[in-house]
């Protein structure tokens, strides 16, 4: 592409302000010139400074690791600024994440659905009482198990699952996988001290583990390729037994 | 406009790494606290950080925090001030102690231990050597696991954060003392002032101010913005950070973990070029050492590629495995954006910029601090700084790797706990003076009212531009001064800017129109500063003089937005326990 012509591009874009009276949803058609190794963070960047300073759309670091610029892509959720131009078609259609509150055009309100989302899964170390000593040294854990921690750690929240999900299309409660990931991560790290029995009350149930009707779209959509098709149908074994027992 | 008025103990303006330890301080203590914050905590920049955080755990062999101490000191060029850098280097070991414990992912040693990795710079027995493994990390992603775990915290403890707000200036008491900010809400576009007896700005840095950077689209200087219109110095702005491995053309960080794990860097002979520039540390030398010897190799020819225009960054023969293990987002990274696989191709990287070691003037308890009645550090009551945007000093003219997140949860902390106590002796909110947000309201009315006619966009890339050729890895006096010739008429069309988008609810245009205003503060503190100084320290490298200069220069810059004035404050050579350090030659 270096040297020949560059392709026209024209992105499809849903635009949409629900704040805005009588708007409504449509699409809205731009026309670019691609560039070499162009993003669509790119090209959506030189859109609005170019076309269009009114659309909206969420980038923060723009190198895969924030989370903010999850939408769906021709169909399929995935991360804006790691998607090259070059892997698409001439023609690109682009919506927000559906399930999430739409802000306008192509930005959703993650957020506010992931803090919920952390206070009802009470999503962090639950230490020991009188646990933080920092004359103590760190606690040591096993190199590998370290690694599996982390490699669950990895999700950075940005909602692609959940979008693609679809329990959640029915059941607006669903914790999604990201949800569902975290009680594995947890499960995992000896630091917590929860039982099966405290997961088991936050996710054994239809909002939880036993809604995923393993149809897997989140394993499929996954950006950061999280493990999730074996890490929820394992929580889902810890408490099945669990509910049983 | 309407304009609410909300009361806090305590107004947190950043949800980084800084901003996010301060809220846990506060939070726990049982404070009302309002982080203000434009994206979601767990998007803010902290989240890039890669390579680690730096604290003498000596875990991998010995290590002390005095030789992290000297080590920052040396990495300093001896500008950063020694009481600060003590205190960094002494809590460091506690305060990632205390994020294990929170839950951090830290990869681990055999022995269960948390695993360390080389780092540029740091070195056993006062800089002797050999290298020491000081960076703790979690594979190449530690800023991401650290932001997720100090939000987790943050979550549990109940911490209030007002998500796309945007804060826009001071409120001042007549007394002078801090009594908040304006705040606008992104949602809605309606402006409120969030009055609070104490306020942390924990803002991060401002690296938009350059066309090639590692920094996020967020990264626009408010906090520093906010204390120049307010009338408070910007101290050492002419110091940024150029990391030597951006990937070339995208901007996107490589870490220097990838040199820390055995990587080099080739020129296009092919030869491992940083041998010549530093025998003893080659690779592994400071930021500033390693961007300038590639700076060089390019304009001397032996850059790579069609234009000659980077370097390589070689990695392959670590291995698949290692590369997997400990490098799995560079892997990715390299992939998406240099379009090479590392485990087979090395890496086209050029110096991009990366940190800014100035900012707004603290002292180690994270109180801002400006010359007054009480001297060159007089406290301004109720405002507090942490983090990139602060200037503590202990980065001084170059930021060693790994000491950025140990000075955001240092720091944060400090401030943290200090606001806390001020908070305990000052109960009371004092009155707000009538005019609290005129200055805000008035900008906001300049931005939508007739008048203007620049364009944000251009005003930006003009900015950007200028910044690049005029402000870049070496400096010369002729393109400094037509620097800041330029940067002050870009400042004067900033004050000019249009918008065409004037709808009141998520107006992107309105946001980047004052985050512009912002960047631009921060390119003439940067532009003057930098003219100024007359001799070659850390980041600041002049043509025209190459050598560092004790005699005139140990000391730090202090800009002034009114006139652009400059004034200067001495170094604290003095630590808080320890025997000064005294400045010598810098070779690594």
């Amino acid at each position: 592409m270096a040297n020949g012509t560059h392709r026209k591009l024209r992105l499809h874009v849903m635009r949409y302000n629900p704040r805005v009276p009588g708007d409504a949803p449509r699409l809205q058609t731009y026309e670019l010139e691609e560039a070499d190794g162009m993003t669509l963070f790119i090209a959506l960047t030189e859109i609005r400074e170019k076309q269009d300073p009114s659309l909206q759309f969420d980038f923060v670091c723009r190198a895969g690791i924030c989370g903010s610029c999850a939408m769906v892509i021709d169909g399929r959720p995935g991360l804006a600024c790691r998607t090259l131009t070059k892997n698409l078609g001439e023609e690109i259609t682009l919506a927000p994440l559906p399930f999430f509150e739409l802000i306008g055009d192509l930005s959703v309100n993650t957020g506010k659905w992931m803090r919920a989302m952390s206070e009802r899964l009470e999503a962090w170390v639950h230490m020991r009482a009188g646990e933080l000593d920092l004359t103590r040294i760190e606690e040591r854990m096993d190199p590998a198990l370290a690694e599996r921690i982390y490699e669950l750690d990895r999700c950075i929240e940005c909602g692609c699952c959940v979008a693609a999900c679809g329990t959640a299309r029915m059941r607006e409660d669903f914790v999604g996988a990201v949800g569902l990931n975290k009680i594995a991560r947890f499960r995992l790290d000896p630091r917590d001290a929860r039982t099966d029995a405290d997961y088991y009350e936050v996710v054994g149930d239809d909002a939880g583990v036993f809604g995923c009707m393993s149809l897997l779209a989140c394993h499929d959509v996954c950006p950061k390729n999280l493990p999730l098709a074996t890490q929820i149908a394992f929580v889902r074994r810890k408490m099945a037994r669990e509910g049983l027992g | 406009m309407p304009l609410a008025k909300r009361q806090f103990d305590a107004v947190v303006v950043g949800a980084g790494g800084a901003g996010l330890r301060a809220a846990l301080q506060l939070s726990e203590a049982g404070l009302r606290t309002a982080v203000v914050t434009k994206v979601f905590p767990t998007r803010s920049h902290t989240v890039a950080a890669q390579g680690g955080v730096g604290a003498a755990l000596g875990n991998m062999g010995a290590d002390r925090w005095e030789w992290h101490m000297y080590d920052t000191v040396k990495g300093s060029d001896w500008l950063g001030d020694q009481d600060a850098i003590e205190y960094l280097a002494r809590k460091a070991p506690e305060v990632v102690i205390e994020l294990e414990h929170f839950g951090m992912p830290f990869d681990r040693n055999e022995d269960g231990t948390i695993y360390q990795r080389p780092f540029g710079g740091h070195m056993q027995n006062m800089g002797a050597g050999p290298a020491v493994q000081r960076s703790c990390c979690a594979a190449d992603r530690t800023g991401h696991a650290m932001l997720h775990t100090l939000y987790q915290r943050n979550v549990r403890a109940g911490t209030q954060f007002f998500v796309e707000w945007m804060a826009l200036d001071l409120v001042l008491g007549a007394d002078g003392r801090v009594l908040g900010v304006t705040a606008l809400e992104m949602e809605t576009g309606d402006v409120a002032v969030l009055q609070a007896r104490a306020t942390l700005f924990a803002t991060g840095g401002a690296g938009r101010i350059f066309a090639a950077t590692t920094n996020a689209f967020i990264n626009t200087g408010d906090g520093l913005g906010m204390a120049a219109r307010a009338g408070f110095p910007l101290e050492d702005m002419e110091f940024w950070q150029f990391h030597p491995t951006g990937v070339a053309g995208a901007g996107v960080l490589i870490t220097e973990g990838v040199r820390g794990e055995g990587g080099y860097l080739l020129n296009k002979g092919g030869e491992r070029f940083m041998e010549r520039y530093a025998p003893n540390a080659k690779d592994l030398a400071s930021r500033d050492v390693v961007s300038r010897a590639m700076a060089t190799e390019i304009k001397e020819g032996r850059g790579c590629g069609p234009d000659g225009d980077y370097v390589l960054l070689k990695l392959d023969h670590l291995g698949v495995e290692k590369i997997e293990k400990r490098l799995p987002g560079i892997r990715e990274i390299a992939k998406k954006f240099a379009n090479v696989d590392p485990v087979k191709d090395p890496i086209p990287v050029v110096p991009t910029v990366h940190y800014q070691m100035g900012g707004i003037p603290t002292n180690y308890l994270g109180e801002v601090v400006v010359p007054g009645k009480g001297g060159p550090n007089t406290v301004v009551p109720g405002f507090y700084a942490a983090g990139e945007c602060a200037c503590a000093s202990v980065h001084g003219a170059n930021r060693l790797g790994t000491n950025s997140l140990t000075d955001l949860l240092v720091f944060g902390k400090a401030a943290g706990e200090t606001m806390v106590r001020f908070l305990e002796e000052n109960p009371g909110h004092p009155e707000l003076p009538a005019d609290a947000a005129d200055r805000t309201l008035a900008r906001i009315a300049r931005l939508e009212g007739p008048g203007g006619g620049e364009s944000v966009h251009e005003v930006g890339r003009e900015l950007r531009r200028t910044m690049q050729a005029h402000a870049g890895v070496f400096r010369f006096p002729d393109l400094l001064a037509e620097g800041v010739k330029r940067v002050k008429e870009i400042a004067e069309r900033a004050e000019h800017l249009a918008i065409a988008d004037k709808s009141r609810v998520f107006n992107t245009a309105r946001v980047e129109a004052l985050e512009l205003q912002n960047l631009v503060e921060v390119a003439r503190a940067t532009m003057v500063s930098a003219e100024a100084r007359k001799e070659s320290r850390g980041a600041h490298d002049r043509s025209d003089f190459h050598e560092r200069d004790d005699a005139n220069w140990l000391k730090h810059t202090l800009w002034y937005r009114e006139g652009d004035r400059l004034a200067y404050k001495p170094v604290n050579l003095k630590p808080l326990t320890v025997e000064s350090i005294a400045p010598k030659a810098r070779v690594y």
